[in-house]
């Protein structure tokens, strides 16, 4: 039976091989698109899946509220340790200190390369799940030991063995490779770590690290831990909340929270918004989980309608059926088993489509996902799938063809009534409502890119390239190296910087000024710079003036960016000074010598934090920036820059980077959900228009006599192509109608995540309205004129 | 001879609008297993509905129908289509083949929804088939055939299921004389078989094939 089922199936679907084309490739182009986005979430989901404990293992994380506003982050104080440590041990099974993941050079013989590794205490290996290739897996107890993944040995130590040989540090100190593991999964938050150096030999090498061991209000570290698995990351948080509001009485007017954030939340919902964890990645999950279902839908639409409009043709059949003995449900089982037939050919055709993208898209969505042929939760899934999809698209066709009375069918009086293309009429309104929403969505979210894009950064990010100095071999010669980059004529200035232009890495406060508000807990990004740093990075003085060589005390000058002034509520501030709030200690008070135009550091899309920019007279540099000469190009400056480095630091790493790619970088997650929601949306119109070209055909097909008469009675093929036409155009229109309010109620509340962000105008709107119409228009025209240039004699015959 | 279907009083009506309009009036009819009888009338007389009323595919609205001793009027549709796909084959003016089945795959379809195994559908078939003459066309679409031919499908799917009751509406109106001949030929031997036939025609000629004429007229039987 179920044979003869799909004989037929077969059967009509070579004989009606446009409206089988229009089914079967709307419906597999929806189902490749589906399993992409499946894919896609099923890998975000998968980050650090690797890890077995993970339901045990998590960050401790810290709130404190400055003015009302509260920050949350990793960085946690020394002290914090040994108070765990201490007081709930019990709760614990791992509580691991560790420095930020952070670059160092690594030389052997004449290699030197820059890994980024961790500093980290003893229970790392068990917490990372780390496997050992080599080596002693509890040597981070030994102080000159050093930890390295399989990669980091083998750009070192190419096949030769690793354990036991000297790595020199940043040029500093030496350490014995004790270990090699296996690098850990890309997909995962730990992929980075590159080395391990024991926690110990950083605070022995380090009086800083030593001098901050019970200093509460230094937030420069992290702290990793596993819980026991006898309580829960809720019961520890409970307990440990309030340990450094309690020990500390400086510290507790910020309000400290400590708390456990879960490595289960890590990637998908590490946001938060004023204390509050407000998702992150998993919203973008949900968004392409539903731009994915709502695909599936346009697709199953195109099926039930095509499947309806052509019920005349079927009825015949379901009335001779009938009329030799077959009950209603061996009809609905019969086209349920051709609806069936179909979902799996297009199934076959997906898997094939998603083959012949999966690099593309892998391209475009910065993963690394491989089809998962033998993984037997997807074909389970892909099961349940193709019979969801079986039951959505050929349910209805399936009671409503079912249901024709035979007496009336074979009479040949069979004509469906007036109202039964009224839900066609709807699902052709759905299907537009979702794709020209999608548009809207997705031409709102490149408006927002591009609006963020072309704010002014306050400085001039071109030809600027930045050289880190990470290690202590750069300090004092800032001066020398200068003026040999500036002889070399590849470089035309030079400052130095604790931070780069794109990032703030440290904050201060306790600073008092004249006129600061009662009770007012300052915040700011704190950068040392040297000499030429207005001129080396363009920008902008509109008070006072730059760091001079002419001014001696400039050593203990500050520059601050406008809206430093603003958040001060400072008049006149050049020449006003900037103490530190405990008077006994011997940091010499800031000078405010000028006041600089704001400049974007981090988000592109936030407000601009207030900045300090000193001088600096501690070594805290981090980067050489160097504009470079305009000239030359570019590679023959970075020629000239590399050999004046090379000549000065022959056993460091020359690495640089520019700070237009550094800032063009901070676009890519947006750039990458944009690109993405683009292919999506696309695909979405365009099996709208499949279907609406079949429907085109169709109703072409079904007034070919009413045409042909219109026509000899002189009628031209304009007035034709109207009648065709505008009844699509009018259910397009109503759709119009519907998705654009629909759309900018939901895009105007995800433009509100962003402080800076594009007015959400009505250019956006009529973009997308008209592209829909001349979509449209397009679509269906195709088949009015064909119908309307068709020999009238011949269609006529037809009848 | 025993009675394969009584109509007492049946009666068909529709209602149009606010009209009711009657299709069949009061009928009263005995059909005797073995007999072959020919409906006569003018057309929209009435002759399509009583056969469709008597086949099961439509149903009387008043008055009894007893079809082998069993009260139609009062049996739920399952059972209904049981009884008639048991005992009814139909034969079209149209033909009515699927067009997208071959011959041997249309004559084989009711005994699909009779669920009878595959080897034995194949013996019967190719039974019928050889019976027709038609042994070279079942490969064939509908399409290929001429409508004699379509029509000797017809009616071999009418009689693969090997029902009592044949009931033919015009089986010959699409047919030229020489292939309507052919086909009451045919109708008068599976008559002679035992098969009770009932037929609408508008033809003498063909009623004449019958062992009774029924005549009928706005939906009432005037004569016999
Ligand atoms: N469902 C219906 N509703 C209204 N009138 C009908 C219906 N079915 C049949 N008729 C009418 O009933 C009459 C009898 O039709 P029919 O049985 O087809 O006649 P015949 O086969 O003798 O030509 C015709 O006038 C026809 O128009
Ligand atoms: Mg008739």
């Amino acid at each position: 039976m179920f044979k003869n089922y799909l004989k037929i199936a077969f059967r009509n679907l070579i004989k009606n091989n446009v409206y089988s084309f229009i089914n079967i490739s709307g419906l597999a182009i929806g189902m490749a698109a589906a399993m992409l986005i499946a894919l896609w979430i099923y890998d975000e989901l998968s980050y650090d899946s690797y890890s077995r404990d993970k339901a045990y293992i998590a960050q401790v994380y810290q709130s404190e509220t400055y003015n009302g506003i509260v920050d949350t982050g990793a960085a946690i104080p020394r002290p914090l340790e040994f108070a765990l440590r201490e007081d709930y041990a019990d709760n614990f099974e791992h509580i691991i200190m560790s420095s930020w993941n952070e670059a160092l050079n690594l030389s052997y013989e004449d290699i030197n390369l820059t890994f980024s590794g961790n500093f980290m205490q003893s229970g790392a290996p068990d917490l990372l799940e780390l496997e050992f290739l080599d080596g002693d897996e509890n040597s981070l107890e030994k102080l000159n030991a050093i930890m390295i993944a399989q990669s980091t040995a083998k750009a070192l130590f190419g096949d030769e063995p690793a354990i036991g040989k000297t790595i020199s540090i940043n040029n500093y100190f030496n350490l014995n490779v004790s270990a090699v593991y296996k690098d850990l999964p890309n997909n995962s938050s730990f992929s980075s770590v590159e080395f391990i150096i024991p926690w110990e030999a950083l605070i022995a090498a380090s009086d800083w690290h030593k001098r901050v061991r019970d200093n509460w209000g230094n937030n420069s570290f992290q702290l990793y831990v596993k819980i026991n698995p006898n309580t829960t990351m809720e019961a520890v948080t409970q307990k440990i909340l309030n340990v450094k509001k309690d020990r500390s009485k400086d510290e507790a007017e910020f309000n400290p929270q400590i708390f456990l954030f879960p490595m289960e939340d890590w990637y998908l919902r590490n946001n938060w918004d004023n204390g509050v964890q407000t998702g992150g990645r998993i919203e973008n999950l949900w968004m392409f989980g539903i731009i994915g279902v709502f695909i599936l839908l346009l697709a199953c639409i195109n099926f039930v309608n095509l499947s309806t409009a052509r019920s005349a043709k079927r009825a015949i059949e379901v009335g001779i059926r009938k009329s030799i003995g077959s009950q209603r449900r061996q009809l609905i089982f019969q086209f349920l088993s051709e609806s069936f037939a179909i979902v799996v050919l297009s199934f076959v055709l997906a898997i094939g489509i998603v083959l012949l993208f999966l690099n593309g898209f892998n391209a475009l969505a910065s993963k690394s996902i491989v089809f998962p042929w033998s993984n037997l939760t997807f074909w389970l899934s892909a099961l349940v799938f193709i019979v969801i999809m079986t039951i959505l698209s050929g349910s209805y066709p399936a009671m409503y063809l079912s249901s024709f009375n035979p007496v009336k069918v074979l009479k040949g009086a069979f004509k469906v009534g007036k109202n039964s293309s009224l839900p066609r009429k709807i699902l052709v309104v759905t299907q537009f409502s979702i794709s020209v929403a999608l548009i809207i969505g997705t031409l709102v979210v490149i408006d927002q890119i591009q609006f963020s894009k072309d704010r002014p950064v306050g400085y001039d990010k071109e030809g600027l390239i930045e050289v880190f100095t990470l290690s202590d071999e750069f300090d004092g010669k800032q001066d020398l190296m200068r003026e040999q980059f500036i002889n070399s004529g590849g470089v035309v200035s030079m400052t130095t910087m604790s931070s780069p232009t794109t990032d703030v890495f440290s904050n201060i406060s306790g600073y008092n000024w004249e006129g600061k508000p009662e009770g007012f807990q300052e915040d700011f990004a704190f950068i040392s710079v040297h000499y030429d740093f207005v001129k080396t990075l363009g920008l902008n003085v509109i008070d006072g003036r730059a760091f001079s060589r002419g001014f001696a005390t400039d050593s203990s000058g500050v520059i601050l960016n406008k809206t430093a002034v603003d958040y001060m509520k400072i008049q006149d501030p050049i020449g006003k000074y900037i103490r530190h709030n405990n008077p006994s200690t011997n940091v010499k008070p800031y000078k405010i010598i000028g006041v600089i135009e704001d400049m974007v550091v981090t988000s592109p899309y936030s407000k601009v934090k207030q900045a300090m920019y000193v001088f600096d007279t501690q070594s805290s540099m981090n980067f050489y920036s160097l504009r470079l000469n305009p000239k030359n190009s570019i590679s023959e400056n970075l020629l000239l820059i590399e050999s004046t480095f090379k000549k000065n630091f022959p056993n460091t790493p020359f690495n640089y980077q520019f700070a237009d790619e550094e800032y063009g970088k901070k676009f890519r997650a947006e750039e990458r959900i944009a690109s993405l929601a683009q292919v999506f949306s696309a695909l979405a119109i365009f099996i709208s228009c499949l279907g609406l070209f079949g429907l085109a055909s169709f109703v072409a097909e079904q007034r070919t006599k009413e045409i042909g008469v219109r026509k000899v009675l002189g009628a031209s093929v304009g007035q034709l192509w109207l009648l065709l036409s505008k009844d699509f155009i009018t259910l397009v229109t109503i759709a119009l109608a519907i998705a654009s309010p629909l759309a900018y109620y939901v895009m105007s509340r995800w433009l509100q995540k962003f402080t800076y962000r594009s007015p959400l105008g009505w250019d956006v709107f009529v973009i997308a309205c008209f592209g829909a119409i001349i979509i449209t228009l397009i679509t269906v025209s195709f088949q009015a004129i064909k119908a309307a240039t068709t020999n009238p004699v011949k269609s006529l015959r037809t009848e | 001879m025993s009675i394969l279907l009584s109509l007492n009083e049946a009666t068909r009506s529709v209602n149009s609008g606010n009209n009711k309009v009657t299709l069949l009036n009061n009928i009263n009819l005995q059909v005797k297993e073995g007999e072959f009888i020919s409906l006569m009338g003018p057309s929209g007389s009435g002759k399509s509905t009583l056969l469709n009323c008597i086949g099961m595919l439509d149903n009387f609205n008043g008055g009894g129908y007893t079809f082998l001793g069993q009260p139609v009027h009062s049996m739920k549709e399952k059972k209904r289509s049981m009884l008639y796909k048991e005992y009814i084959g139909f034969v079209f003016q149209a033909y009515h083949l699927i067009d997208e089945l071959t011959v041997f795959e249309n004559i084989e379809t009711p005994l699909l929804y009779k669920n009878v195994k595959s080897s034995e559908r194949k013996a019967l078939v190719a039974d019928m088939l050889d019976r027709f003459n038609i042994v070279g066309k079942k490969d064939l679409f509908p399409e290929q055939l001429s409508g004699g031919q379509q029509q000797l499908v017809g009616i071999a799917r009418a009689l693969i299921g090997n029902p009592k009751l044949i009931l033919a509406d015009e089986p010959t109106g699409n047919l030229n004389s020489k292939q309507s001949t052919e086909i009451m030929e045919l109708f008068s031997e599976l008559n002679k078989e035992g098969v009770t036939i009932i037929q609408a025609t508008h033809s003498e000629k063909n009623a004449s094939y019958g062992s009774r004429i029924i005549n009928l007229l706005d939906g009432e039987i005037v004569s016999e």
